[in-house]
């Protein structure tokens, strides 16, 4: 193997230790005791030898590791520490060892590899984030060494955590409808879905209600958008003040359109609900001069209940309904399926 | 009784490998007969017509990869003994070199790695 | 310089093959998945010719990995990814839901370590092919165009030619692709041809 000769010029960038020569001094060379400054340092620094035999430990990574120098001398670095050390860790030490190269460790893909703590003694004890290098160094007596320089990266991983939470408002967003500040179509589509699938396996009944606010197109073209917002914004604001289990959802459907889940209700109770609600938007006592006879701002709903099963969907029934009730003169509820005695009085 | 003449065929796209694991063997083996082929379907036609004891196989090609090469070659002369020798040695490789019944050999090709290769084709016999 | 044959550029390729397969082993243990590198080709290509275009990079912002490395030749070695397929990488690798700007916040020293692996991989491969051994400076990353990372490139090294060399990587389950290109000038590429020479002259 050609080693390089140790006179080789050095680039300035090359991170490689050196312990200055003992003599002679140069003037000032000599003010500060690099024990001291090595102990001193607001980092971790450790030396292996090629067998990975720790020779300096220094006061940071003794403070953080609670092992004191005089124990974690001549000891094996994996062996040193009652935990394990991260096989990542391990294997960079290796190669660094047989290649000479430097070898980093970031926090983002390892986290903590060495078993270090912030602090000692506490009950909080979490490994710190920690982010490493390794670099091939040579002893004045020509053994190969390594270098393992440890930083803190909590603070950075403190950043993250802030940052992660502000992504959290945005998926708030993401969530919620801008207009009315209820459930969107995405999150509810999404709800939705795994309520189905809950019902289903526990064999629990689901309740659908489809709103619509009726004549809701001719407020628009009466009263103007703005108007037509706020209406919407009233609704979804009713709507929502009826619900008080957190298994029930209200979310905008599409326009004027509205969707309510329940979980496990009886038909019956069903409908009651579906009554309040559209007293509670009958009592907003919204003026409709386009709205005949009601000249108000009135409600149409269609109730669906059942457990659900692999055909035709809650929601696609709770939409036949909507219909029927809009076709029997809007400011009602459909509930279906029908029971026996109005199915004999449709006939 | 055995002739210790044996067909070796080497598939690898590079030609200093495949000039590397000649010379390799030849310094261990000088009786070997050595072919070659520079992808898995040039390998899978060679065979018809030549049919080899042993074969080392590359698994970054163009075209096929050597571990369905391995595995075609396999299923039509089930006697050929296959040996994997490959820069990629993650775990799917090496199960995959298993489930074909061979072993997968970390290249670069080495007096070590040819010797396991060596180890290999004389166990199967 | 000009005078790499055929046959050194494959014996290059082959070595360049080699660690990538370390690499990805390396990055396949990190994020536990199937990481396919590979190295389609080795090119000499004069530094007057070299620029974005001829490397087919794109106007885009790039993450450049470099590290500077002495031994039989002295070298500096650049790797180039896009920078969102570079934070796409990292974020892969973490396994995290975060967002791409949220990524930006470790993206320094992920890419850094990322580029490392790759870069030491090829090395050691080097090295062990060749019975040599290379030290390294710790790697740096800058993020950039294309051609102010090459024009900085060039200033640096007094050589008339630059190895360059395409690299794919894909993380198998997640779908995650990414070309790197990396990039090898030297003011001593002479010595590498005189160690190929001398590698080739023991095989044939």
């Amino acid at each position: 193997m050609n080693k390089i000769p140790a006179t080789a010029p050095e680039s300035p960038k090359m991170p490689i230790l050196r312990v200055p020569p003992p003599a002679p001094a140069q003037p000032g060379s000599n003010r500060f005791d690099m024990e001291d400054i090595f102990h001193a340092l607001n980092l971790g620094v450790c030396v292996v030898d090629d067998c990975g035999k720790i020779l300096l430990w220094n006061n940071w990574i003794a403070k953080h590791s609670n092992i004191k120098e005089a124990e974690a001398l001549n000891q094996q670095l994996e062996k040193v520490f009652t935990e394990p050390v991260s096989p990542a860790f391990l294997a960079a030490l290796k190669n660094t060892l047989t290649y000479r190269l430097p070898v980093v460790l970031s926090t983002a893909l390892h986290r903590a590899p060495l078993p270090l703590y912030n602090a000692h003694g506490t009950q909080q004890q979490t490994r710190m984030y920690q982010s490493i290098t390794i670099t091939p160094i040579q002893s004045q007596l020509s053994e190969s060494c390594c270098l393992i320089q440890i930083t803190d990266s909590s603070p950075s991983i403190k950043r993250e955590k802030i940052l992660r939470s502000h992504s959290e408002i945005l998926k708030k967003e993401a969530t919620t409808d801008s207009l009315t500040d209820i459930c969107n179509r995405r999150f509810f589509d999404a709800h939705y879905e795994m309520a189905v699938a809950d019902a289903k396996r526990r064999k629990h009944s689901l309740s659908v209600f489809m709103v619509d606010i009726d004549f809701f197109k001719s407020y628009n073209d009466y009263y103007g958008h703005m108007a037509g917002d706020n209406v919407i914004k009233l609704v979804a604001n009713a709507l929502k003040s009826q619900l008080s289990r957190a298994t029930d959802i209200v979310a905008r459907y599409g326009g004027e359109e509205f969707v309510l889940v329940m979980p496990h209700l009886p038909q019956q109770v069903a409908e009651q609900f579906a009554e309040k609600l559209r007293n509670a938007v009958l009592n907003l006592e919204i003026p409709h001069l386009k709205s005949r006879p009601f000249n108000q701002i009135t409600i149409s709903i269609g109730l669906y209940t059942g457990i659900p099963g692999n055909g035709d969907s809650l929601l696609n029934k709770a939409d036949v309904a909507l219909y029927q009730a809009k076709l029997k003169g809007r400011n009602r509820y459909i509930s279906l399926p029908l029971c026996e005695t109005e199915e004999y009085l449709e006939q | 009784m055995d002739s210790p003449i044996k067909k070796l065929l080497i598939v690898d796209d590079s030609k200093v490998s495949r000039m590397l694991i000649r010379s390799h063997i030849l310094a261990r083996r000088p009786e070997w007969i050595i072919s070659e082929a520079a992808c898995g379907e040039e390998a899978i036609a060679l065979i018809d017509n030549d049919l080899p004891d042993y074969c080392t196989m590359d698994i970054n090609m163009p075209g096929i990869s050597g571990t369905d090469a391995a595995e075609r070659m396999l299923s039509k002369y089930p006697s050929i003994k296959i040996v994997i020798f490959s820069a990629n040695i993650q775990e799917t490789h090496q199960e995959r070199a298993r489930l074909l019944g061979t072993i997968l050999v970390a290249k670069p090709v080495t007096e070590k790695s040819i010797t396991l290769a060596l180890n290999c084709f004389s166990d199967s016999k | 310089m000009s005078s790499l044959s055929e046959l050194h550029l494959d014996a290059l390729a082959e070595v360049f093959s080699i660690g990538a397969g370390r690499a990805a082993l390396s990055l396949s243990e990190i994020v536990g998945d199937e990481v396919r590198i590979s190295v389609p080709s080795v090119q000499i290509i004069n530094s007057e010719d070299i620029n974005s275009a001829t490397l087919s990079l794109n106007n885009g912002r790039f993450g450049a990995v470099n590290q500077h490395f002495r031994g039989p030749f002295n070298a500096e070695a650049v790797l180039l990814f896009t920078e969102d397929q570079a934070l796409k990488i990292v974020g892969d690798m973490m396994g995290s839901q975060m967002s791409i700007d949220e990524l930006a916040e470790f993206e320094h020293e992920a890419m850094c370590e990322l580029g490392n692996i790759i870069l030491n991989a090829c090395l050691s491969a080097m090295a062990d092919i060749f019975s040599f051994t290379l030290e390294s400076s710790l790697p740096d990353y800058a993020v950039a165009s294309a051609d102010e990372i090459l024009h900085r490139l060039k200033e640096n090294s007094t050589q008339p030619y630059i190895m360059v060399l395409h690299i794919d990587l894909t993380i198998e389950k997640r779908h995650t692709a990414g070309n790197l290109v990396f990039l090898l000038s030297s003011a001593s590429l002479d010595n590498l041809v005189s160690h190929l020479d001398q590698f080739l002259g023991n095989i044939t």
